[in-house]
């Protein structure tokens, strides 16, 4: 293109784009596609992971949208993955969207564990020996998947104002002293929303 | 099957509350209290390997509730368990995922938003400390499971590649 010619001018009649919060928009079956395969290499857990490659390698969302849907998942009853598809759906295509997304992360697992569980619930005296070692060995490794997604997470909750301290007593709480979840969510919340009340003489915080 | 003939309603009424009590992933003590304890479902042996089962399908790991289902009322149990299980939450989060986008702009939303941060931090390492409980039972499983973690972090490597390959090891040394 050595030639420079001027940029075409728009037609008179074009709308204004709207102000595109994310880059890039996916459609419905790009959601049930791309959470469908967000299933199959999430085999063993860690699929917050791989959502979270999913979402920002496709520049759907940035890394704070992602943290911020992944707290918010943690936070609703129920299960994690699911609940993180729901909102992801939900932030890029509304209700229809968290359908989709639910439905294609859903959907390879139910189709395999029905096939094993029609199998293995007709077996007398359940699983083999093997099979239920090779099971806890899997186990084990889809531990250590869960944690590589839960840095990134804490990553960014070691840049807050007492992060850590907080992070450190909901852990105390929930994981060691076995205490309500409701109790220790009140304390903990309401000491960060004191420590991080708005102030009108700070800069507002990116 | 210990009970093939329980009512797909009362299934789905069970399983929704168990969905709803559950943070940070599912709240397995409770799971075990009432599916093993109360309602006779099923037994320990089922909760153990469809937990297993759950964590080498596909998708989430807690698809082990729709192995429990069946378990209690065959096919109509399993999509009862499942609906129950996933659907009311999911309706929760899109709700909450929506209702967060509209906020945008008000001046609390960064507070609530650097509050409710380290609160998911710390519900995310219980879970863990929870899955260590109930995955890692000897010394063997917490080198694989160490393995697993300095291979997921410092290479590039599929996970469910990681996680097969466990599997392998697992059976092989009879974990």
């Amino acid at each position: 293109m050595s030639a420079p010619a001027p940029p075409p001018a728009p037609p008179e009649d074009a709308p204004h784009p709207p102000p595109a919060p994310l880059p890039v928009t996916p459609t419905h079956a790009d959601l049930l596609r791309v959470f469908a395969g967000v299933a199959m290499v999430g085999i063993g857990g860690g699929l917050p992971a791989h959502m979270r490659r999913a979402a920002l390698g496709r520049a759907w969302m940035t890394e704070l949208d992602f943290a911020e849907s992944y707290t918010l998942a943690q936070l609703t009853p129920g299960p994690n993955a699911v609940n993180l598809a729901a909102m992801i759906g939900a932030r890029l295509r509304g209700w229809t969207g968290a359908l989709w997304a639910v439905v294609g992360v859903l959907t390879p697992g139910l189709i395999a564990m029905l096939a094993v569980t029609v199998v293995t619930l007709g077996l007398p005296g359940g699983l083999p020996a093997p099979l239920q070692s090779g099971l806890r060995g899997a186990a084990c490794a889809a531990l250590a998947v869960m944690l590589t997604a839960a840095l990134p997470v804490l990553r960014v909750v070691g840049g807050l104002r007492g992060g850590w301290v907080l992070a450190l007593a909901t852990f105390a709480g929930i994981g060691l002293l076995r205490l309500d979840l409701l109790p220790v969510l009140a304390v903990v919340v309401g000491a960060g929303l004191i420590l991080h009340r708005p102030r009108p003489e700070q800069p507002e915080r990116p | 099957m210990t009970d093939a003939g329980a009512d797909w309603l009362d299934i789905l009424l069970t399983f929704t509350r168990l969905g709803l009590i559950s943070f940070g992933g599912a709240n397995l003590a409770e799971i075990e209290r009432v599916l093993v304890g109360q309602r006779h479902w099923i037994t320990p042996g089922t909760l153990a390997s469809g937990f297993a089962l759950g964590q080498i399908m596909p998708g989430p790991n807690m698809l082990a509730m729709t192995h429990y289902g069946f378990a209690a009322g065959g096919w109509a149990g399993a999509a009862a368990a499942t609906l129950g299980f996933y659907g009311p939450t999911a309706l929760l989060s899109a709700a909450a995922a929506l209702a967060w986008r509209r906020l945008l702009g008000w001046k609390w939303l960064p507070t609530i938003r650097s509050a409710l941060l380290p609160f998911g931090g710390g519900v995310l390492l219980a879970g863990v400390l929870v899955l260590t409980r109930g995955s890692v039972q000897n010394v063997a499983g917490a080198v694989i499971a160490a393995a697993a973690f300095a291979l997921l972090t410092r290479t590039r490597v599929n996970a469910a590649l990681v996680v097969i390959g466990a599997a392998v090891l697992g059976a092989l040394i009879g974990l």
